[in-house]
């Protein structure tokens, strides 16, 4: 994925625009609300700037576990020198104000959306509370209509054409509320319409086997973000990055492309959100490269 | 979009005034307690004479409260015994509810229970630990060979028997999630964030944590962010709903790294509840009303206690560990 966006306008002077990863960053900085849980997942670059980049902004209230390791982080007021190499970079220790030995990470630590969970209950009766996190991203080599995310590999049964990383701990996470499938790439051998191996699977089957949470709600890609809302809780569109078009994501993908009834016009990363990302999380620009 | 899913944020979050701060958790015993319904479940952590949550125990003896579930630790103490003879507890999950030496049984625990005054939800220590942990994961039971051939699942209709699935014909115990609204846990210290440290030991207080709701600390000290920042390894606790600051707040119980269990006064309530075990509450009534009913606050119950007998408790422990287990609190930057 090359395009890089026009999204000059509003911007300082002499500063680049945004490259694909930081809108990407930017974006899911966006949904992250003051209240949440969130565990970063594995590592990548983007969800790890996003979530720093929600808590520095807008959510100093975040719970946010950084890495594998299980380091819970803040780092409102904290210098953060560069994105971390790996889920165990030292550094991360550095923002952290506890520490969860790795298989603790799959226990609760308090209610979804915080105290919010209390004080807006209506909007939490039907979730349950144990969730393990609201949010976790969840990267995939395939994705398909349904959601179901594979990170097994591509092949028969038995005999990997390709061989993935394996399921790392996506299937374990089913006490998750909202599950955001990120895939750093979209094309059809990506986006197809169903996947080889399921690793985690979409919402449909969640509901149907009645995990606790609600599994993938998003996918977001460098070109769109689809939801759920679909014909049997499949795939639509709900928006498009700047500098990319409903006509090139049809091409891109293995599915044909309905448009959610909550669409909307995603914006392009503002001189503000550039700016922190920027000068107080990526300032040896990781995300531009 | 399914249940819960929230709509997508298109642009920048406008914050006219700038970010919310952090939110600050330090709050009081009864504001704490005030929180609780009748009927709610309490975990309440420590172990036998060491580390219990008492201001908050003994404000749910002074709010009155009723027919509350208590969940005692694995060794539960005489703090278990005192919310039993208070009258508050209509449901206990503990295996154990005692002070070893002190008194093999509580004196409530063990009248009430053969009255059958309360309730005993009849379990074992991993019995229990698997309850909690079941609802840590989220999950409705799980699976526990410690029991099979015993009478506790005779005595509990809620452990059921199963057959491995796995086809050797093995006996299993499904233990349910056990789901405390509150866990109330006694530590050494947190910030106002509610990242509580435990420098000594930690017991069950952590599965406790994480199977509760929500959780309140009582702390010897308040501490600021950057002493927690120095060693987040030792944050036991984090996220912690609610701070009291509480300083001898296990009194009687030992409070580990910083003073031992008060022996006179842990003799002195088993020997005022002795009556209880033939119908008289006198002793114990004397004894609520003198240590809960009495102070109007932790300092007054310390006034009560004496600094004399709190500065002997620390000497205790110091002497005890061989200044092994003390713990600089303060450090250079608390």
């Amino acid at each position: 994925m090359t395009a890089t966006l026009d999204v000059a306008a509003g911007q300082q002077p002499d500063s680049p625009p945004a490259s694909w990863k930081e809108t990407m960053a930017v974006f899911l900085a966006r949904q992250i609300r003051d209240t949440d849980r969130i565990c970063s997942g594995a590592h990548t670059e983007i969800s790890f700037a996003a979530t720093m980049l929600a808590q520095k902004m807008h959510a100093p209230n975040l719970k946010l576990q950084l890495g594998g390791g299980a380091f819970l982080c803040n780092v409102v007021g904290v210098e953060v020198d560069e994105l971390p190499k790996t889920s165990v970079d030292y550094r991360i220790m550095g923002w952290a104000e506890a520490y969860f030995e790795h298989h603790d990470t799959f226990n609760h630590y308090g209610p979804p959306g915080g105290r919010d969970y209390y004080e807006a209950t209506d909007k939490w009766r039907s979730t349950n509370k144990y969730f393990f996190a609201d949010k976790f991203f969840v990267g995939g080599i395939q994705v398909d209509r349904h959601g179901n995310t594979n990170l097994i590999g591509a092949g028969e049964k038995g005999k990997f054409s390709f061989r993935g990383p394996g399921s790392v701990g996506i299937n374990d996470v089913t006490t998750v509320r909202d599950a955001f499938v990120f895939m750093t790439a979209h094309d059809k051998q990506r986006f197809v319409d169903q996947a080889d191996y399921v690793s985690m699977p979409g919402p449909k089957t969640y509901r149907e086997k009645d995990l606790a949470g609600n599994g993938p709600q998003f996918i977001v890609s460098p070109r769109c973000v689809f939801d759920f809302s679909g014909p049997d809780q499949t795939a639509a569109l709900a928006g498009i990055f700047p500098g990319h078009s409903e006509e090139e994501v049809a091409e891109n993908t293995g599915w044909e492309i309905v448009r959610s009834p909550h669409f909307v016009e995603l914006e392009p990363p503002s001189a503000a959100e550039l700016h922190i990302l920027r000068t107080a999380i990526d300032r040896k620009g990781v995300l531009r490269k | 979009m399914s249940r819960g899913a929230q709509p997508l944020q298109a642009g920048p979050i406008e914050l006219p005034d700038g970010p919310p701060p952090r939110r600050e958790v330090v709050s009081t015993a009864r504001d704490v307690v005030a929180q609780i319904s009748d009927g709610q479940a309490v975990a309440i952590g420590g172990f036998v004479t060491a580390n219990h949550p008492m201001p908050l125990v003994r404000e749910l003896i002074r709010q009155g409260k009723k027919n509350l579930t208590i969940i005692g630790s694995a060794t539960g103490g005489l703090e278990i015994d005192l919310l039993l003879g208070a009258g508050v507890v209509g449901k206990l999950i503990a295996p154990y509810c005692g002070a070893e030496l002190y008194a093999p049984l509580g004196n409530c625990f063990r009248t009430m229970v053969e009255k059958e005054q309360v309730e005993l939800w009849e379990s074992s220590e991993y019995i229990l630990y698997a309850g909690l942990q079941a609802k840590a994961m989220g999950q409705e039971f799980m699976a526990w060979r410690g029991g099979i051939g015993t009478s506790i699942v005779d005595l509990n209709p809620d452990l059921k028997v199963f057959t491995s699935p796995l086809g050797d014909g093995k006996e299993y115990v499904a233990v349910p999630a056990i789901s405390p609204d509150w866990a109330f846990l006694h530590v050494g210290w947190a910030d106002s964030y509610g990242n509580g440290q435990h420098p000594g030991a930690r017991f069950g207080d952590r599965i406790m944590a994480r199977a509760a709701d929500r959780v309140a600390l009582t702390v010897e000290r308040l501490v600021s962010n950057a002493h927690i920042r120095r060693n987040p390894i030792m944050t036991s606790v984090p996220y912690a709903d609610a701070v009291v600051v509480a300083p001898y707040g296990s009194h009687p119980y030992a409070s580990h790294a910083f003073y031992a269990e008060d022996g006179e006064h842990i003799e002195a309530y088993v020997r005022a509840t002795a009556g209880f075990r033939k119908g008289d509450r006198s002793g114990l009534d004397a004894y609520l009303d003198k240590y809960v009913f009495g102070p109007e606050s932790h300092d007054d119950y310390l006034d009560l206690v004496g600094g004399r007998t709190l500065r002997a408790l620390e000497a205790e422990y110091e002497h005890l560990t061989l200044g092994r287990h003390s713990v600089d609190v303060f450090g250079s930057d608390g």
